[in-house]
């Protein structure tokens, strides 16, 4: 069970520096249905394992490409620090059933956002990366 | 988008609704933020990744945390066990990000989320 539970840790890992998120959003499911956790036990976890900078040995492969807005970085940060709390207030009253059921909403509607920002933007540069990948 | 002020708020209002999503769910936020910003402030793809893990390191979910700790909703023994494989495999997906295109990748994330999304909502409401 311990090496399941590192091994996810690795897996979740690489979506993070791939993808420049937390890792929550795949945290949470795989803890629900791997290790079956109730969905607010699930959450709370994961909270738990974003608390350290996990995502700093990211991070500096990014700057290294000077591929990060500090500025926004910061302004993020300060928004989401408040907004998280507001978040909890709203999710521990709820029955775990309905926050496990929009969860699931809001996963589809992430993958949704991710799908749409993975197509070729407004700009000339349509028809080549349409015609990137075959 | 103009530059500025108006581009600061923005992007504080936006991070306040990823936060609040973050502390409803669980999760750290970054995959609202970095479509997000591609979106509405037209970041480059590798540039909203880079400034969403800026986000992600300070301990933004501290406050929410200490809210689930408070009702007995944290296992910190799979917490600990989690913690160094993500680290680790972090800065070998940061290194795989800029050999591989992004693109195909990501979609292939959204399908798994997606697919993942539709499950954990159907065996919430219609068991």
């Amino acid at each position: 069970m311990t090496l399941i539970i590192l091994l996810l840790g690795l897996g979740v890992g690489v979506l993070v520096g791939l993808l420049g998120i937390g890792g929550g959003v795949v945290l949470v499911p795989a803890l629900v249905y791997l290790l079956g956790m109730d969905q607010h036990l699930a959450q709370g976890t994961s909270l738990f394992i974003l608390l350290p900078p996990i995502g700093l040995g990211a991070l500096i492969e990014y700057w290294k490409q000077s591929r990060v807005d500090l500025r926004a970085g910061i302004l993020c940060a300060l928004g989401m620090l408040l907004g998280a709390f507001g978040g909890s207030l709203v999710a521990l009253p709820m029955p775990s059933r309905h926050l496990q059921g929009l969860f699931g909403c809001f996963l589809m509607v992430s993958a949704i956002l991710l799908w749409r920002k993975a197509q070729p933007g407004h700009g000339p540069t349509v028809a080549e990366g349409e015609s990137a990948h075959g | 988008m103009d530059k500025g002020i108006g581009r600061d708020a923005g992007i504080f209002l936006i991070a306040c609704v990823c936060g609040i999503a973050s502390g409803m769910f669980g999760i750290g936020g970054g995959v609202l933020l970095v479509p997000l910003l591609v979106l509405l402030f037209s970041f480059s793809q590798h540039r909203a990744q880079g400034t969403s893990l800026v986000a992600l390191i300070p301990p933004t979910g501290a406050l929410a945390l200490v809210a689930y700790a408070r009702e007995g909703f944290v296992s910190w023994k799979t917490g600990l066990l989690l913690i160094p494989g993500v680290f680790v495999g972090g800065i070998l997906g940061g290194r795989l990000a800029e050999k591989l295109k992004p693109q195909r990748m990501r979609q292939v994330f959204a399908g798994i989320l997606f697919a993942l999304g539709t499950w954990q909502a159907f065996s919430a409401w219609w068991r």
